[in-house]
Order: structure tokens, then sequence, then C-alpha cells
């Protein structure tokens, strides 16, 4: 038997010599995992959809949302209090009605209280030069402070609004107003006024757009009466403790509210997004968009690891612990994640982008990335739950059974 | 072939019994297999088709379970034993050379290898070599990274070969390691055998 034995094995053995790999190879984890997902491409593809999908519908909503908390906070934080004193039962900064006239005087009396502005805001009638009749929020204030609304001046100035019976718009509304440009005129509630600035990307959350003038002005066009304000603006005194001052306020004014600059944010934003339901409807698009890409990884994976069992077998065969199979389909859930976030991500920077200079505000933030990374990796592991349980309860006796 | 007297027993099975099938079709396969394997020894067993060399080897190989009987490998008793612990089982000392070589089809002939030295913690830098070396010893150097699906029945097979050894298991279990060779071809891919050491610490063969 032994005649046969050298000169095939020389023949099926060339000795020249094998080249001694000195690279760092992939680890064998990674390697199973990532063949494993490349070997059945259509489910690779339809894995990768599901969680580009995912991840651009989830982007997109929460980017909406965050837009909107910012689009409806935009007034306050451009003109931002120590203390707002608002008429009790103030619902968001766009629900306005009168004070007394007595705050700014009690709030200047305040210890700790170092100045007031009042603020006037109320709705009006806007007639536009061609005719035709539209609703606005007519937003009036002072000037004392370094920081006036309104701000990103494109043409004209803040001073400007101080001539009576001047106002500035944003010119994303001129087709709303009917309006060209500066110098054009138009109507408030019946009297004549002139655009004497306008601004750039200041849009109202609500389709009511915003009509900047001064305290004057607004007090005369809406009927308020000398000294009436909305909302009285109150910077505080270096080093004064505002839950003090506060109290103080309070205990000076009956039937007024004294809020934080955050309560009044929250506040206005957590009416236009709760209360009206828009919050909890983009909430809702972004948590299907999250269902549908655990649907999809956990359907293509479970199928997959299905299609790839007797390999599995075999490896808990050869003695892989549960853990070791356990890793390659987490491997598989992980590097699917990354590559549908990477796309992913891409996609909605550009939705994001598209959507720059339309009504649509789309915020991405690096928290919002960072966020939205780890609920993707989160998402795909979650989805790898099924699989696992499939993978772990292999009997390596499978292996016989071909 | 007579063991050395250094050798130790690495494989005992006392009346093993298996029955296969459900009730009411049940087959008793195996019915009390008693046998003692030793480190260094190549025992052959021969039998018909169907007669349940299989099914024998993969209870010898801790993947199937007797219906009845004892099984020891390297000393520790298999009975009641978690599925992981019989993993750990075959990790460590059984190399299984599968009827079917059950490659695994999206890694090459390497990468075969490295997957069992892997398992077995030998995932360090020169495992590429040490799987390389490991088919240029089964006469395979110059397929190293052919896939499973582009090599011939007797190629896979000194694939599985390579990697039941890799990992120097103490005792290999080989499911009719000739029945996809002629004569001419079988030995050849066999021949390594003849050459590797006997000593205490070499594999049993069945
Ligand atoms: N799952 C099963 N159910 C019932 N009988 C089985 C099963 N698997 C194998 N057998 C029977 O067990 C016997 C032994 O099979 P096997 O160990 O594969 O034989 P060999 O490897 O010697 O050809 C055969 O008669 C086969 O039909
Ligand atoms: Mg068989």
């Amino acid at each position: 038997m032994e005649i046969a034995l050298d000169t095939p094995v020389k023949t099926a053995t060339p000795s020249r010599p094998r080249q001694r790999s000195k690279r760092r190879s992939m680890p064998m984890v990674v390697k199973l995992a990532y063949r494993n997902l490349f070997h059945d491409r259509l489910s690779f593809a339809v894995t990768i959809v599901g969680i580009v999908f995912s991840v651009v519908l989830v982007a997109v909503q929460t980017g909406i949302y965050l837009g909107s908390e910012k689009k409806i906070s935009a007034i306050l934080d451009a003109a931002p209090a120590d203390l707002w004193i608002v008429p009790l039962g103030t619902k968001s900064y766009d629900d306005p009605s009168l004070l007394s006239g007595r705050e700014r005087h009690m709030a200047l009396s305040t210890p700790g209280v170092e100045n007031a502005e009042d603020m006037v805001v109320s709705f009006a009638k806007w007639r536009k030069p061609e005719g035709g009749q539209t609703t606005i929020l007519l937003v009036g204030s002072e000037q004392i402070s370094d920081k006036p609304l309104p701000w990103n001046i494109e043409e004209g100035s803040r001073e400007a609004l101080n001539a009576p019976d001047t106002v500035a718009i944003d010119q994303s509304y001129f087709p709303d107003l009917g309006i060209k440009g500066v110098n054009n005129h138009a109507e408030i509630n019946g009297v004549d006024i002139e655009v004497a600035a306008t601004t750039r990307r200041i849009r109202s959350f609500t389709t009511l757009p915003f009509v900047f003038t001064s305290i004057e002005n607004s007090r005369r066009l809406s009927g308020a009466e000398q000294n009436q304000a909305t909302y009285e603006r109150v910077l505080l005194a270096p080093g004064a403790d505002p839950q003090k001052v506060k109290t103080e306020i309070l205990a000076r004014l009956p039937d007024v509210e004294v809020l934080t600059q955050d309560e009044f944010r929250k506040r206005s934003q957590s009416y236009w997004l709760f209360q009206t339901g828009a919050g909890a409807a983009l909430i809702a698009g972004a948590v299907l968009g999250l269902i549908v890409g655990i649907v999809i990884v956990a359907q293509t994976l479970y199928s997959s690891t299905k299609d790839h069992i007797n390999e599995f077998a075999t490896l808990r065969a050869l003695g892989a612990g549960a853990g070791y199979i356990v890793k390659v389909i987490l491997m598989q859930a992980v590097l699917s994640g990354l590559i549908g976030f990477a796309l992913g991500f891409i996609l909605s920077l550009g939705v994001i982008e598209a959507a720059k200079d339309t009504k649509l505000t789309v915020i991405m933030t690096p928290q919002l990335a960072s966020t939205l990374f780890a609920v993707t990796i989160g998402m795909c592991i979650f989805a790898a739950i099924s699989a696992i349980v499939k993978v772990v309860r292999i009997d390596p006796a499978v292996v016989f059974s071909r | 072939m007579s063991p050395k007297p250094d050798s130790k027993v690495i494989l005992e099975a006392q009346g093993i019994v298996k029955i296969l099938g459900e009730e009411p079709n049940t087959v008793k396969v195996l019915k009390g297999i008693d046998l003692q394997l030793q480190t260094g020894e190549l025992t052959l067993m021969m039998g018909p088709s169907g007669s349940g060399k299989t099914t024998l080897l993969s209870i010898l190989g801790c993947i199937l379970s007797p219906t009845a009987g004892k099984l020891s490998v390297a000393g520790q008793a298999t009975q009641g034993m978690t599925a992981e612990g019989l993993a750990n089982l075959r990790r460590k000392h059984v190399g299984f050379i599968f009827q079917g070589y059950n490659l695994v089809p999206t890694l090459t002939a390497v990468e075969n290898i490295m997957l069992a030295l892997d398992l077995r913690d030998q995932s360090g830098p020169d495992a590429y070599d040490i799987a390389a070396d490991a088919l240029e010893a089964v006469g395979l150097g110059h397929r190293i990274n052919a896939a499973p699906s582009k090599m011939s029945g007797g190629e896979k097979q000194r694939v599985a070969i390579a990697r039941a050894l890799a990992g120097s298991p103490s005792v290999i279990l080989a499911d009719e390691p000739t029945a996809a060779l002629d004569g001419k071809t079988a030995w050849p891919s066999w021949s390594f055998w003849r050459r590797s050491p006997r000593t205490p610490s070499a594999p049993c063969w069945l």
C-alpha cells in the first residue's frame, strides 16, 4: 500500500516557497459576518434599504421636530430676558393678551431688577397693496437692550422703525403680504404703513407672518393704551437671584405669571408641539421609521441565519461556544447598521440641504447625529434577537442530517 | 497498531446505545458499544453503509448524545454536561472530519482553517501561516485561497483534514476519510499521517 506514497505528494505540492504574511488580517468573526452578508446580495440590499429608510425617516422627523422647537422659540432666543412677566394663563408668546400697565413700574422698583422693557404683541389685519387681507402677528418692542427685534436685517435698519407707522417684514413673506421690497405700503388694522426694513429667514411656526415694529407703533396700531404691554422683558442686575426676584414681583402683581427664559421657551414649544398634536405626529413618524427598520432588519437577518444554519451548526460541531456564534450574528447586525447608517446619514444631509430654503426647517446637530448613530446600531442589535435565539438553539447534530 | 506503553486513554465508551427516529418508527442503531482509544493510536472501523459508523463517531465526538451508556473524553464524563460544556470538550480535544466535509462555503481553504484556529483562541498574527502550513502538510499548498465550491471532493476533504488537525486535538474522528477518493489518490493525502510523530501527545485516530 505504501508504494505510491511519495511521488504523487511531491507533484501535488510544488515546493516553491510561500510568502510569509506579516499583515494583520481581519478578525475571523468579522470576516465570517461580512462574507455571510455579502453572500446573499439581494437580502443584504434589502437590509440596507430598510436601514437607510429608517435612518432618513427618523433623521428628518427628528430634524423637523428640533427645527420646530427652534422656530417656535426663535423670537425668544433672539431677544432673551432673565424673567418674563406675562398675563396669567399665557400659553405661548403668540397667544397675546394685555397686561394691566403697571408691570414695568413695579418691576423696576423690585430689588435686583436692572431693566424692564415692554413688548406689545397682537394679531392684526394686514391689507395688501393690491387688495386682499391676511392675519399677521404684530410684534412691537423697545430698543433698549442690546438685542432688539427683529434680527437678520437685510434692507433698512432697526432705527427706521422708530418713525411712525413703519414695519419690518421677512423677505420670505413678500408673496403672502403682497410686498415687493422696502418703501412699499400696506394697511394694518386700517392704518397705512410703510415697509422700512426687511429681514432674512425669520419665519413663524404658524401660518401667520411676523410683522415687526416699534413699541409705539405697535400700541397705536393694536389700540393698546399708553404703558400697556403684553409681555415685560425683565433684565436682572448682576448677581441677582431670579427665584427671589420672581417671588418679589409676584407679591406685587396679581394676575400675572413670571417665567424664566427657559420656562417661556418650553411653554411655547410644548403648546405648539403637544397641545396641537404636531409634535406627536412627528414623534410617531420617527417611531414608525424605527419599527419599519427593526422589522426589515430582523426579517432579513433571521432568514440569512436560516440560510447559513448548516455553517453555524458546523461551527458548533467544531466546538464553537454559543457566544462565538452570537458574536457572528451581532457582527452581521452591526456591519449592516454601520453601512446603513453611513448611507442613510448622507441621504438625510441631502434632504436637509434641499429643505434649507423651503418653509420647512430641518435641523441636524452633532448630538442628533450621534444619537441617531447609537439608535441605528441599537436598532440593528435589537433586530438580531430573533436570529440569535434561533442560532443558540442549534443542535450540532444538524450537520449529519444533510 | 498497538499503543505505546506511555500513551494515555483519551476516549472511553461503555455500553453506548443509540435509538434514532421517532415513535413508533425507532431504530436501535447502536446496541451497546464498548471502546477505548489511546493517544498515538490509529483505529480503523469498517461496516456497510447504514451500519451506524457516522452515528457512533458523532457520539464519540460529543456531537450526538447517546440514548444509554457512558462516555468519557480526556477523563471527563460527558453525562449530564450542558451544550456549552460539550462544545468546550469538542473544541479542546476533538478534531472531526465530517463525511460531507462541512467546510464553510463563504470562506477560502486557508480561512476555514483560520476559523478553526480562532475558535481555539489561536487568532494571533501568525494564524495565517499556521493555517497555510497545515494546508501544505496535506498537499494543498497551491490551493490556499481556493473557495470550497471550486475544489474537488478530494481537495475539500484534505482541507477538512487540515482543519481537524489545526489546534492539535487529542483525538481525530474521521468519517469515511477515503470515500471521495479512489485508491490511487487516497493514500497520498493520508501519507502525512505516516510522517507525523509518534509521541504520547500525538492524536489518536479513528
Ligand atoms: N434521524 C434518524 N432517524 C431514524 N433513523 C436514522 C436517523 N439517522 C440515521 N438513521 C439510521 O441509522 C442507521 C445508521 O446511520 P449512519 O450512522 O449514518 O450509518 P453509516 O454512517 O454507517 O452509513 C441507518 O440505518 C440510518 O437509516
Ligand atoms: Mg456515514
